[in-house]
């Protein structure tokens, strides 16, 4: 039992997803293997081989399914997969992606509108509406666009720095398309024709009273349209409704948050009484829909430096997902039934 | 790496006269070129690089991690001083007309919330934090002051991202030789690398065709720790936040590695560097990317590794 124990932690996401593979096929299926799986792996190790080799004999007497997840288990152990310079790891994102379908389909029943305003191809600059200090509404985001798009592609979101500052969070953050929220990675990532998600509001609308939910924030000084009219790329405004339900912050703890190096220390009715479970975010309703993109190829990129411009395209951009925002929240009715 | 790009020069026929200035001898076997024991940190170097009379000069001696047996002191003085005396050297001379200087990208930092990829006007970005970046710093400094009071010389500062290669013993080599190796729990940076090639390739490519101001030389793209470190095939040991300072400790202590200050920082959030002016302007496009020169290191060290048997089978 020791040893088929030892094996789990190699196998990695892949063994508890085979489990619940083999259980579709009836549980004397999955015993079956796990008992052919055992008799091979002590045949081998009885005939004197070491364990990794006893281990792949053992792997053999495994169905073919599972024997495709072990063996894609042992290629991610030998590093052999793919990153792109971004740190952005597809074969990642495809293994988490049950995760957020359990979230985007169950948890949240995420209701789509407006996917095909997404350019199939080529840059384009996705802003959104955003609250809650972890980036549940990019993913939810890409979710959408993964599931509902004629032509699926991975959006690379700008995440608010100090996510790169947490354990594990920066490293799962890094590989499904987050980058640090800076304009040199908005114009590099737009520049390779890469669809990029923005959220204007940053650390004020992360830091939201419960109270002024879906009271769309300042857009900062409107930096997201300059990368805009700098690069050529579509603006597609967003509008997430259900997200700011997830963390209802009812209040601060400024001293904790000055300890930890945080923007802020959040207290819900849930966290921190609740310690980690606090995390577990709120089961809302949501609605995501995508506006009519807005062209900004015309300007030239001169324009960038037109502060008129940017200050009016972006209160263009603000005033267009506060409406859709207020439309979306009337059609969704109650929050969480 | 001095010996070996006086040597790739000395086969150059554009190069009429090569000296190299050190005081150990170098290790590759040299026909043409001149060598001169002098010690970078003695006036004595001003008076024998006018005389030498030659029109470049490549400064190649920074330091990036003490030796056995070199205190930090040590490592300041060859760093700092060791440039000053140098530029001081070539105040001098009149036939200089390019200095070119083996910096590092160790100046920006490794930061969690910088931009992916710093260009070269990035420094001022964030604070110099390390006694190493103050150093490179400090050197980047009057090479610039030298480089306004002499506008005829063209002065380059490459700034290079870890190297990597069989045949080296630095920081990056040594550390995926460790038996088992270090990383922090729960932090997966992008590394970005040079190929030991590359990198003497890039340093001769300078020489051949210098632009002034700074150049960063890496390879393409980034590669995440782990990647990295299981290409190597290494077993990892994730080690909580405030423990890596005593593990890199028991590492030094053995005589294993010596885990500067910079490279630990460089374990938790890596840095991935710009190469745009590398490729355009200097017109060097390194042959490895990032990731490649880590399958080259991994396939020609070979070594064992953890999962191959089991994935043969598998695959069968």
């Amino acid at each position: 039992m020791t040893r088929e124990a030892r094996t789990a932690p190699d196998g990695g996401p892949g063994f508890a997803d085979d489990n619940g593979r083999g259980r579709s096929q009836g549980p004397a299926a999955g015993m079956g293997a796990a008992v052919a799986f055992m008799r091979l792996m002590r045949e081998g190790l009885e005939s004197g081989v070491e364990l990794p080799e006893a281990l792949a004999r053992g792997a053999a007497g495994l169905p073919r399914e599972a024997r495709d997840r072990v063996s894609a288990a042992a290629r991610r152990l030998d590093g052999d997969y793919q990153e792109d310079e971004w740190g952005f790891d597809e074969e990642f994102a495809d293994l988490v992606e049950p995760v957020f379908d359990f979230l985007y389909d169950t948890w949240w029943r995420v209701t789509p509108t407006g996917v095909h305003n997404v350019p199939s191809h080529g840059r384009a600059l996705l802003v959104s509406n955003h609250a809650g200090i972890l980036p549940w509404d990019g993913t939810m985001i890409a979710m959408s666009i993964l599931r509902e798009h004629p032509l699926p592609r991975h959006p690379r979101f700008l995440v608010l720095n100090w996510a790169f500052d947490l354990p594990w969070i920066s490293v799962i953050l890094r590989k499904v398309g987050g980058v640090v929220a800076s304009p040199f990675n908005a114009l590099r990532l737009l520049e390779q024709d890469k669809l990029v998600a923005v959220f204007p509001e940053g650390v004020k609308g992360a830091g939201k009273d419960f109270k002024d939910r879906y009271r769309l924030q300042r857009f900062g000084r409107g930096g997201f349209v300059e990368i805009a009219l700098r690069t050529g790329a579509p603006l597609v405004p967003v509008a997430v409704v259900g997200s700011e339900e997830i963390y209802p912050k009812i209040g601060e703890l400024p001293l904790i948050s000055k300890l930890i190096g945080a923007p802020y220390f959040p207290v819900t009715p849930t966290f921190p009484l609740l310690g980690p479970l606090g995390t577990i975010p709120l089961p809302s309703r949501w609605r995501i829909e995508f506006c009519e993109p807005i062209d900004t190829s015309g300007y030239g990129p001169e324009a960038a430096d037109d502060r008129g411009l940017v200050f009016e395209l972006s209160e263009r951009v603000r005033e267009t997902i506060q409406q859709k925002v207020y439309e979306n929240l009337v059609e969704r009715g109650p929050a969480f039934l | 790496v001095g010996g070996n790009l006086a040597r790739r020069l000395e086969r150059d026929p554009e190069f009429e006269y090569v000296a190299g200035l050190d005081t150990r001898k170098p290790a590759a076997s040299l026909e043409r070129t001149e060598l001169i024991d002098a010690d970078i940190r003695s006036p004595v170097i001003s008076k024998l690089i006018p005389q030498a009379e030659v029109d470049t000069v490549v400064h190649n001696q920074i330091v990036r991690r003490a030796g056995p047996g070199m205190s930090a002191r040590a490592m300041h003085d060859i760093n700092v001083i060791g440039s000053l005396q140098l530029l001081a050297a070539c105040e001098k001379s009149d036939t200089i007309r390019t200095i070119v200087i083996r910096g590092s990208a160790g100046v920006y930092g490794a930061e969690p919330h910088a931009p992916q990829f710093f260009n070269e006007e990035m420094t001022r970005m964030f604070p110099l934090r390390t006694r190493f970046q103050r150093d490179v710093g400090e050197i980047e400094n009057y090479f610039e002051t030298y480089s306004r009071r002499h506008p005829d010389v063209t002065c380059m500062m490459l700034r290079y991202q870890p190297a990597i290669g069989p045949s080296l013993d630095t920081q990056i080599p040594r550390y995926l030789s460790l038996p088992v190796v270090p990383t922090y729990f729960g932090f997966d940076p992008r590394i970005q690398l040079v190929h030991e090639d590359d990198a003497l390739d890039a340093l001769a490519a300078a020489v051949k065709s210098p632009v002034r101001g700074a150049v960063n030389v890496a390879g393409d793209g980034t590669i995440g720790l782990t990647r990295m470190v299981r290409l190597a095939g290494r077993p990892t040991l994730p080690v909580v936040g405030p423990l890596f300072g005593a593990t890199a400790g028991v590492a030094k202590r053995l005589g294993m590695l010596d885990f500067s200050e910079d490279f630990q920082r460089l374990l938790r959030y890596g840095r991935g560097v710009d190469t745009t002016r590398l490729v355009e302007e200097v017109g060097f496009q390194p042959r490895y990317s990032t990731a490649e020169a880590v399958q080259d290191y991994a396939a020609k060290i070979g070594g064992r590794r953890l999962a191959p048997a089991l994935r043969h089978v598998v695959a069968r």
